[in-house]
C-alpha cells in the first residue's frame, strides 16, 4: 500500500514572507471589524496573538514534512473549537457572543501553525472574508468601508506577492504606476457600488448572525421601552392593551438598527377591541415553534407579490420579546429557544430582546399601490372577515357622521372610502406629541375628533379604525416602529424611540391587511416599496434638493438597463485617458531633441519592418537588418528609409515630411 | 494579452460576494465584489499599458579571458583592430547584460525567458525603473562559433498577475566565439618540419632588408649578434622575401564530429596566424564552404571569424574553386577527394603542400596514406588542445 502523502505540493507564495504577512493583515483587518462593530473583545485578541505566533512557526517549518501527530493535535483543535461554537451557540455556555466569528477566529488560529500551502494561505484568507461579512451585518456606519477597502487591499497585496514570486522577483513596484492602479481601483470600483444597480437574490433567507438568548418562556417582566404599551401581562415584556389617556415619553436613543432591504414599518402587536379609551386583543392563544421558522409554516406568499427583502433587527437596549418587522413574514430566524405565533400574526420571544441581541427576517412586498388596491373586486369585506373588526364600539354618532361626512361622494370603491377617510383626518388634524391630558368621563376619540383636534399616531389611528368600521370596513391597530432614519445607499434605519408609531391595518379580501397611516406627515397608503437598489438614487434620496438627484433617480428607475449609460461613460472616460496618455508620451518622447517629422519616419520604419516580416533586433543596427533583407519590392524603399533614419539619428538631419510621406506612399 | 486563472478566480470570488450581498442585503458586500470587480478592470488597463511600454535589451557587457586564451597572447597592435568589444575566444567567459528598457515612466512587472546559446536564462523584475532595469548574465566555458540570443520571450502583466502578455522576440546573434589559435612555429615537431621541407616563408630571401626579434625555428646562423648585443634579445636578419607567400588552408567540409570541427579550426586559425604575422596571405577554402574573401587575406579577425562559423555558416555558398595559392596546406578529418586534388593541383604548380589529419589514428590512418603519397609532409593530432 502506498504511503500516505502528508505534505502537498509546494507553490512558490508559500516561502513568501510578504504574501503571509498579506494574509495575516487581512486576518487582523477582520478581527478589527469584530471589535469594533460586535463588541467582541477577549476571543478576537487572543486569536490575532496566536495567529501571529502560527505564522511565525509555520514560516520557518515551511519545509519540513508534516507529522501525523502533528496533524492529529491539528485536526483535535480544530474539533475542540467546533465543540465550542456548538456549546456556545446552543447553550451560550461562554456567554453566547458572536459564536460564528469566534470560531472562525479560532479556526484561523489553529491553521495558522500549518499554513505549508497556498492553498492554506487562500483558505486563512476566506475565512478571515466570513469574519469580515458577519462584521459587514453589524457595520451600521460609513467607515466600516474604510475596513473593506483595507481588506481588499491585502487580498490585492496577497495577489501581488504570489504572482511576483511565481516570476521569481522581488517585490516591488513602480510607485507612481502602483499608486494610480490603487487608487483607480478605489475610484472605479466605488463608482460601480454607486452607479450600478444592486440585485436580489429570489429566494433570500433570514442571515444567521445570532447573539442567543436561552430564556424559556416563564415569570413576568415589566415593559422597559416602548411607550405605546403601559401594562405588563405577557412574559416576554409585551403586553395586550393601549390606553389612549396615558402617553409615555419619547426621546431621541435609538432602539434598534434595522438592515433591510426596503424601508417598510416594523410592525408589532396589533389589537382588535376598543372599549372605554383602552385597545385589547380578543384572542388569547398562540402557538409555541422553532427559533428558526420557515416559509411552509407561515401563511402562503401574497398573491402578485413583488418579492421578499431580508432584516436584520440589532437591538440596542432592552426591548420586549415582540419580533418587529415588515409584515407579512415569509421566514424568521431569531436566536432564541423557542417562539411563539399569536393569532394576528405576532411573533414573541420568551425573554425580553437584550443589547446587541439580533434578529433576522425575510418579509414579502405585497403589491399593495392605488390602482392595484382599485381593482379590488366589489364585494363587501364584511363577509370575510371576523365579527370583531366591525365592532366600533362606543363610538359616538357625532363621529360617525363625520365619518360619512368624510367619505361623502367617494364611495365607488372601498380604497376610494378608505382613502378619503385618511384624507381627511391627515387634512383637517393637526398632529402633535404636546397633548394633554384627556378629562374625565370623556371619550379620547370624541375628545380627539371634536374638541383638540389634535392628536398623535395613536388617536388618528384610533379615530380611523373606529369610523371605518362604522362604515362596514374592517379595520385594526397596529403597532410598532416607523421605518426610522433610513439610509438609502447603506440600506439600514436607524429606529429610535420617537420612532413609535400606531397606524391602521385595514381588510381587503384579496390582499389581506393593508396598512393604512392617517397620521399627517405620513404616507397614506403605508405600503413597503422598494428602494431602486442602487447606491446613487440612494445619494439622490439622500441630497433630494440637489438637481442631480431627478436624472439620477429616472436612471435608477430603469433598472438593468441602466448600466448602459454608466457603461458608456465610463468607457469615454477610459478613452479620454487613453488618448491623454498617448499625447503625453509622444511629447516625452520629442523633447528638445526630436526633429520635425522623427515619429512620423519611425513610424514608418516599423511599418516597413512588419511588411518585411521579421522586426529588427535589439542589437542589430539598421545597417545590418537591411543588410539582412531578402529581396523584394519593398527593399527599395527600406534602402531609402534606413538612410534617412540613419542620417537623422547620427547626424540630426531628420528629413523633410514631403519625403517621409512620399515613402509612405511607396510603400502603400 | 490573455487572462490568467487568477482572473477567473477573482471574477467568481466577485460574484460570490455579489450574490451573498443579494441576499442578505448587507450593501458592504456589493461594495467589495465591486472593488474586486473593479481590481479585474483596472489590471487590465494597466497590463495594456504596461505591455505597450516594455523593451528587451541585449548586449554584451565584456568577455574575461580563460587560462590559455589567445588573448593575453596576441600583439597590442593587432588587438586593436579586434572586434568590439573584445575578441572572445572559446573557453572564455561571456559577460552579458539582458535588461529591460521602458518609455517614459517606470513599469514593471515583467519577466525576460530565453536562450544565450544553449543557456536558458531567466529573470523577473517588479519594477523597471525610467532608466531601464538591467542584469548581468556570466557565461562560461564557451563554445567555438556564434553565440545566439534565441526564443527570447517577454512576459509582461499586471501587478496582481490577472492579465499576462507574452510578446516573442527575433532571434539575433550576440557574440562569436573565435577558435584558440597559437604559434604553431613554436613546436619541435613543426620546427622539425619546416626544416626538412625548407618551405619558402617570408625572409628567406637573399637580399637582406632589416632584423627582427629571433622567433623559434630560426636558423641560427640567421642571428644578428652585433644587433642581440645591443637589444639584450636575439635578434635575426631579415631577408626580402621572393614573393608574397599566399597560404592555401584547405578544410575538411564535413568532420566527424564537432570536436574534429573544433580542432580543424583552431589548427587551422594557427596556421593563418602563423602566416600572416610573417607577411602572408591565407586564403581559407573547403569544398562546398564559401572560401575566405581575398580582400581580407591579411585580415587575422577575417580568417577567425571564418573559422568561427565553420563549417556550418561558411557552408552554402558558391561552390568555387580552389584559390590559387603558393603553398598549401589541409587541414581535415579524412581524406576528402576534392582536398586531395587540390593539393594536387598546388603542387602540380609548383607549391608546397602539407596536410594535418584529425581525430583517431584508426580513421586517420586511410587519410594519412593519400597524404603521404603527394610527398608532403603530414601531421596526425588528436582533438585536445594545445598540441
Amino acid at each position: 500500500m502506498a504511503a500516505l502523502k502528508l505534505r502537498l505540493p509546494a507553490s512558490p507564495v508559500e516561502n513568501s514572507l510578504e504574501g503571509r504577512a498579506f494574509v495575516f493583515s487581512g486576518f487582523c483587518v477582520a478581527v478589527l471589524a469584530i471589535v469594533l462593530y460586535g463588541q467582541d473583545y477577549v476571543v478576537p485578541a487572543a486569536g490575532v496573538a496566536a495567529t501571529a505566533i502560527g505564522h511565525v512557526v509555520s514560516y520557518l517549518g515551511r519545509a519540513r514534512k508534516r507529522s501525523m501527530l502533528g496533524q492529529a493535535l491539528l485536526a483535535s483543535l480544530v474539533f475542540a473549537g467546533l465543540a465550542y461554537f456548538l456549546a456556545d451557540s446552543v447553550l451560550a455556555l461562554f456567554g453566547g457572543v458572536l459564536p460564528q466569528a469566534n470560531f472562525a477566529i479560532a479556526l484561523v488560529a489553529v491553521t495558522s501553525f500549518d499554513l505549508k500551502t497556498r492553498r492554506n494561505c487562500y483558505s486563512s484568507l476566506w475565512i478571515s472574508l466570513a469574519i469580515l461579512y458577519l462584521a459587514a451585518v453589524y457595520a451600521w456606519d460609513y467607515p466600516f468601508g474604510i475596513l473593506v477597502g483595507l481588506w481588499a487591499v491585502c487580498l490585492a497585496g496577497f495577489w501581488v506577492a504570489s504572482h511576483l514570486r511565481r516570476m521569481g522577483a522581488r517585490l516591488s513596484a513602480p510607485p507612481a504606476a502602483l499608486a494610480a492602479v490603487v487608487l483607480g481601483t478605489l475610484a472605479v470600483g466605488l463608482a460601480g457600488f454607486v452607479l450600478i444597480p444592486q440585485p436580489t437574490s429570489l429566494a433570500p433567507s433570514p442571515v444567521v448572525v445570532s447573539l442567543p438568548n436561552f430564556v424559556s418562556f416563564k415569570g413576568e417582566l415589566e415593559n422597559p421601552a416602548l411607550p405605546l404599551v403601559q401594562l405588563s401581562g405577557d412574559p416576554s415584556g409585551a403586553t395586550s392593551t393601549i390606553d389612549l389617556h396615558y402617553r409615555g415619553r419619547l426621546g431621541d436613543s435609538p432602539v434598534m438598527y434595522v438592515r433591510t432591504g426596503a424601508p417598510a414599518y416594523w410592525r408589532g402587536l396589533v389589537f382588535d377591541t376598543y372599549q372605554g379609551g383602552v385597545w385589547t386583543t380578543s384572542k388569547r392563544g398562540f402557538l409555541e415553534m422553532q427559533p428558526y421558522i420557515p416559509p411552509r409554516l407561515l401563511p402562503p406568499a401574497p398573491p402578485n407579490n413583488l418579492g421578499t427583502f431580508v432584516q436584520v433587527f440589532r437591538v440596542l437596549r432592552p426591548l420586549p420579546g415582540v419580533i418587529n418587522a415588515a409584515y407579512p413574514i415569509q421566514s424568521l430566524y431569531a436566536p432564541v429557544t423557542s417562539l411563539r405565533e399569536d393569532s394576528y400574526g405576532t411573533f414573541f420571544t420568551p425573554d425580553l430582546l437584550q443589547p446587541g441581541q439580533t434578529y433576522s427576517v425575510v418579509s414579502y412586498l405585497p403589491n399593495l399601490t392605488a390602482n392595484e388596491l382599485k381593482n379590488e373586486p366589489a364585494a363587501n369585506a364584511a363577509q370575510f372577515i371576523d365579527p370583531i373588526y366591525l365592532d366600533d364600539g362606543a363610538l359616538s354618532q357625532q363621529a360617525r357622521s363625520l365619518a360619512l361626512t368624510a367619505v361623502g361622494g367617494h364611495t365607488a370603491t372601498e380604497f376610494d372610502e378608505v382613502m378619503a377617510l385618511t384624507n381627511y383626518l391627515q387634512t383637517n388634524f393637526r398632529y402633535s406629541q404636546q397633548l394633554g391630558h384627556v378629562p374625565a368621563g370623556r371619550d379620547p376619540v370624541d375628545w380627539f375628533l371634536f374638541d383638540v383636534k389634535i392628536g398623535y399616531c395613536e388617536q388618528f389611528a384610533t379615530a380611523e379604525t373606529l369610523m371605518l368600521r362604522s362604515l362596514g370596513i374592517p379595520a385594526r391597530l397596529a403597532t410598532g416602529y416607523s421605518t426610522g432614519t433610513y439610509d438609502p445607499v447603506l440600506d439600514q434605519s436607524v429606529v429610535r424611540e420617537h420612532d413609535a408609531h400606531a397606524w391602521v391595518e385595514v381588510w381587503f379580501p384579496s390582499h389581506g391587511w393593508v396598512p393604512v397611516d392617517p397620521s399627517p406627515g405620513f404616507s397614506a397608503l403605508a405600503a413597503t416599496q422598494f428602494p431602486s437598489h442602487w447606491a446613487a438614487g440612494g445619494i439622490a434620496r439622500l441630497i433630494p434638493h440637489l438637481e442631480i438627484g431627478a436624472p439620477l433617480g429616472a436612471i435608477g428607475s430603469l433598472g438593468l438597463v441602466a448600466v448602459i449609460p454608466v457603461a458608456v461613460a465610463i468607457a469615454v472616460l477610459v478613452v479620454f485617458a487613453w488618448a491623454w496618455l498617448r499625447t503625453r508620451r509622444r511629447r516625452g518622447r520629442g523633447g528638445t531633441k526630436a526633429g520635425p517629422c522623427e515619429s512620423e519616419l519611425l513610424r514608418l520604419y516599423e511599418r516597413v519592418q512588419r511588411k518585411l516580416g521579421r522586426r529588427r533586433a535589439p542589437p542589430e543596427t539598421p545597417l545590418e537588418y537591411l543588410s539582412g533583407a531578402s529581396p523584394g519590392p519593398v527593399l527599395g524603399v527600406l534602402e531609402q528609409v534606413t538612410d534617412a533614419v540613419n542620417e537623422g539619428a547620427y547626424a540630426g538631419r531628420w528629413p523633410d515630411p514631403n519625403v517621409v510621406r512620399g515613402l509612405a506612399d511607396r510603400l502603400s | 494579452m490573455s487572462p490568467t486563472p487568477r482572473l477567473v478566480g477573482a471574477l467568481a470570488l466577485a460574484a460570490v460576494i455579489e450574490y451573498y450581498g443579494a441576499s442578505s442585503e448587507v450593501p458592504w458586500l456589493f461594495l467589495l465584489a465591486s472593488w474586486i470587480a473593479a481590481l479585474c478592470a483596472v489590471s487590465l488597463i494597466f497590463a495594456l499599458w504596461n505591455r505597450a511600454g516594455l523593451r528587451l535589451h541585449l548586449s554584451v557587457r565584456g568577455a574575461s579571458a580563460a587560462p590559455g586564451s589567445p588573448a593575453g597572447d596576441l600583439p597590442t597592435h593587432l588587438m586593436r583592430n579586434a572586434p568590439l568589444p573584445e575578441p572572445i575566444f572559446e573557453g572564455d567567459a561571456l559577460s552579458m547584460e539582458i535588461g529591460l528598457d521602458t518609455t517614459g515612466a517606470a513599469r514593471g512587472p515583467a519577466r525576460l525567458v530565453g536562450f544565450i546559446g544553449s543557456q536558458e536564462i531567466s529573470a523577473a523584475t517588479g519594477l523597471v525603473p525610467r532608466s531601464g532595469w538591467r542584469q548581468g548574465v556570466e557565461l562560461r566555458g564557451l563554445r567555438r562559433g556564434p553565440v545566439d540570443a534565441r526564443a527570447w520571450v517577454l512576459e509582461s502583466s499586471d501587478f496582481a498577475g490577472l492579465f499576462r502578455s507574452r510578446r516573442a522576440n527575433p532571434d539575433a546573434e550576440v557574440a562569436l566565439v573565435l577558435p584558440r589559435v597559437t604559434s604553431l612555429a613554436a613546436r619541435p615537431q613543426a620546427r622539425e618540419l619546416e626544416a626538412s621541407v625548407a618551405a619558402p616563408r617570408a625572409g628567406s630571401g637573399t637580399e637582406m632588408f632589416g632584423v627582427r626579434e629571433y622567433r623559434p625555428g630560426d636558423s641560427l646562423r640567421r642571428i644578428h649578434w652585433r644587433s642581440s648585443a645591443r637589444h639584450g634579445e636575439l635578434v635575426v636578419r631579415e631577408y626580402e622575401p621572393p614573393g608574397i607567400q599566399t597560404l592555401g588552408i584547405f578544410c575538411d567540409p564535413g568532420p566527424a564530429n564537432s570536436e574534429v570541427a573544433d580542432q580543424v579550426a583552431r589548427l587551422a586559425a594557427s596556421e593563418a596566424w602563423d602566416c600572416i604575422r610573417n607577411g602572408g596571405r591565407v586564403m581559407l577554402w573547403g569544398p562546398g564552404l564559401t572560401a575566405s574573401e581575398p580582400g581580407e587575406a591579411r585580415s587575422l579577425w577575417a580568417a577567425l571569424e571564418w573559422l568561427a562559423r565553420y563549417p556550418t555558416r561558411a557552408a552554402g555558398g558558391q561552390d568555387a574553386d580552389p584559390p590559387r595559392v603558393t603553398e598549401a596546406v589541409a587541414v581535415t578529418g579524412g581524406a576528402h577527394p576534392e582536398v586531395v586534388e587540390a593539393l594536387e593541383m598546388v603542387r602540380r604548380r609548383g607549391g608546397m603542400v602539407r596536410a594535418w589529419v584529425v581525430g583517431d589514428a584508426g580513421r586517420a590512418q586511410g587519410a594519412i596514406e593519400k597524404f603521404m603519397d603527394l610527398d608532403g609532409p603530414v601531421e596526425h593530432v588528436g582533438t585536445e588542445w594545445p598540441l
